[in-house]
């Protein structure tokens, strides 16, 4: 990917806290880049939240730095927030305040917000018409947008959303999708999205990083050409498992066939020499591995991060 | 800095509450002074009858028989040899001004005369109080648990910024209710009572001169309002340090309704003295007080110092805080 060529706009440099005496983030160490939506992905309890607070200013790091826009977060507060829009799971307003009154106040704690530049996210967002009323009678997907304006005001090189789909409903989800990959392709805005949404984050990412127990598990690219497998069946299975084997395959089973790694070049020849072996052949289709796949097989099978400090 | 105040106080006048408190103080204060006028005219002595005010000197003749069993009284007091420098020259000023009033036939304020009504405003207005330590325990707390904080604190302003807008916040806030109590008292006060036409006076570098009633008037709103300014900022302390308004409401009222007993009962020891409840600077200022030796300065050092420290706990607490709810 193209990443490698720009400089990475945040980077989490040994980040480490420790709440009574247990390591909840364990030496992390993450560069983010311009232009990428980075999606940051754990069961829950390995430290996604704390993360993602210590790099939004809400929690200090027990050692080790963020360092935004070449700012540290630990030295420069103002400097390296400056660069920074926050959207934490359920943005809360001040529900007794307009929409507007919330976005003025949150323009007043950044330099150089003009109220023609709070009119401008108001329409980006879509929310015109409502922006005079009380945030108390906004729909959720209404406060998303509100939040989303206010994470944007001050024109940030960098996002982070915590969970941002929250109670979305699947529409809004989409929009908020297809709103964040333009934000990260023309504004060349770095987003970095926590979620346990996989699905969510596969369609939504150009690379994942993997957190488990406060480590960093694995940082991969999302459009890598991953290798290429079909399902296929036949019957009676245990002759296919013995063909494939013969030839070479290593097969996993999956329901009543099995998955093979192959390109689709190689396929009908396949096929031919199950049929020609008197299989009954009932099914060949390519199969995608999923995020989900990829994940359970890193974290080993998901919810059971207790093991986290050492 | 200024933005951030502003920030505050939008959000205070946002608030339906904020409206309501000031509404019921204005309420409260007139009320207060109806009352007093109904009783006035119960007792039947106020300085005019009906509205029709009295010119000349005081309606009531006793004044002259009450201030010589005053003078009386202050040189009995006089005589003790124990008494402390700066009570004794407390004394010697009373004395000087009795002596005065029945020289120059001066006649001291009823007490349902306007002028005394508008002199015992800051005492009517310091309803306020109740209001001001709502506000100062919410002011923090409420951003926790209304779950804003996160959006308040993930800017580029430092903490302390932020908590020194909510705290200039709070204290505007209780010099406004002050204001509004006290302004609501002396309109009150002109519309229901009559002059008496007393004299007002103090000793000033040693001579008895007659004053204007504004000048205690003013000068007891300020030290009402320094008295607003400890307690609000200690529920401000408990407010910020425990995240909940309730508690920092309950503890702070409970202090100032039962505080004065409690340091009444300790007003033997030498802790009463250090104990912030101790000190109404009004009522000090007035020569009102139930613990020896106590003079308006130290009082003053004593209230500020716990200011001091309620505001330092405050801020440490506050800028050291992770943010996990």
């Amino acid at each position: 990917m193209v990443h490698t060529a720009a400089e990475p706009i945040v980077r989490l440099k040994n980040l480490t806290k420790t709440i009574r005496g247990k390591k909840i983030i364990n030496n992390v160490s993450l560069d983010l880049y311009p232009g990428q939506v980075t999606g940051f992905l754990g069961p829950n309890g390995a430290g996604k939240t704390t993360t993602i607070r210590m790099m939004a200013g809400l929690m200090k790091p027990t050692s080790g730095d963020v360092i935004i826009a070449g700012k540290s977060i630990t030295q420069d507060f103002e400097g390296a927030m400056s660069h920074v829009g926050v959207i934490v799971e359920n943005p809360e307003m001040y529900k007794y305040m307009t929409g507007y009154k919330n976005l003025l106040h949150f323009a007043r704690m950044h330099k150089g917000v003009t109220k023609e530049r709070i009119d401008e996210i108001v329409r980006q967002v879509g929310l015109e018409k409502r922006i005079h009323e009380k945030v108390g009678t906004y729909s959720l997907g209404m406060r998303q947008r509100l939040g989303l304006a206010q994470a944007l005001l001050h024109g940030p090189d960098f996002l982070i959303l915590d969970e941002p789909t929250n109670g979305l409903d699947p529409a809004g989800i989409r929009e908020f999708r297809t709103y964040l990959r333009s934000l990260a392709a023309k504004a060349g805005v770095s987003v970095f999205v926590s979620s346990h949404m996989l699905s969510e984050i596969e369609l939504m990412c150009d690379r994942i990083a993997v957190i488990q127990g406060g480590k960093l598990l694995d940082i991969r690219e999302m459009k890598e050409e991953t290798k290429p497998h079909h399902y296929i069946e036949a019957r009676p299975a245990d002759r296919l498992a013995a063909l494939l084997d013969s030839k070479g395959y290593k097969a996993e089973p999956l329901g009543n066939g099995f998955i093979i790694e192959e390109r689709a070049d190689n396929i009908p020849a396949l096929a031919k020499s199950i049929i020609e072996g008197g299989l009954a052949l009932y099914a060949v289709r390519p199969h995608r591995r999923t995020l989900e796949d990829e994940f359970i097989e890193m974290t080993g099978g998901g919810q059971i991060a207790e093991t986290a400090a050492e | 800095m200024l933005k951030l105040l502003q920030n505050e106080w939008m959000k205070l006048w946002s608030k339906k509450a904020t409206w309501v408190m000031a509404i019921l103080l204005v309420v409260g204060v007139a009320g207060m002074l109806g009352l007093t006028k109904w009783i006035s005219t119960l007792e039947g002595n106020e300085a005019g009858g009906d509205g029709v005010s009295v010119e000349g000197p005081a309606a009531s003749p006793d004044w002259r028989a009450q201030t010589e069993s005053e003078r009386a009284e202050l040189t009995a007091q006089l005589a003790d040899p124990d008494l402390s420098a700066s009570r004794k020259s407390e004394l010697e000023d009373e004395l000087k001004v009795a002596e005065y009033r029945l020289a120059e036939d001066a006649a001291p304020h009823e007490s349902y005369s306007r002028e005394q009504l508008i002199k015992d405003s800051s005492g009517i207005a310091s309803l306020g109080m109740l209001f001001a330590i709502i506000v100062a325990a919410g002011i923090v707390a409420t951003e926790f648990s209304d779950g804003t904080i996160k959006m308040l604190l993930a800017r580029p302003v430092k903490r302390w910024k932020v908590m020194t807008s909510k705290f200039a916040a709070t204290v505007l806030f209780g010099a406004l209710l002050m204001l509004i109590g006290f302004l609501t008292s002396v309109v009150m006060s002109y519309i229901l009572f009559s002059p008496d036409g007393g004299t007002e006076l103090a000793v000033r570098g040693g001579e008895v001169s007659e004053i204007s009633i504004w000048s205690p008037a003013l000068y007891y709103l300020f030290l009402g309002f320094v008295n607003i300014v400890v307690y609000t900022t200690f529920a401000f302390m408990i407010g910020s340090v425990f995240r909940s308004g309730a508690l920092a409401i309950g503890l702070s009222l409970f202090i100032y309704f039962s505080g004065n007993t409690v340091s009444m009962l300790l007003s033997r020891y030498e802790i009463a003295k250090y104990l912030f409840f101790s000190h109404d600077l009004v009522s000090l200022a007035q020569g009102m007080t139930f613990i020896d030796d106590v003079t308006l300065p130290f009082a003053a050092a004593v209230l500020g110092a716990y200011a001091v420290l309620f505001l330092a706990v405050s801020y440490l607490v506050f800028s050291r805080r992770d943010v996990t709810a």
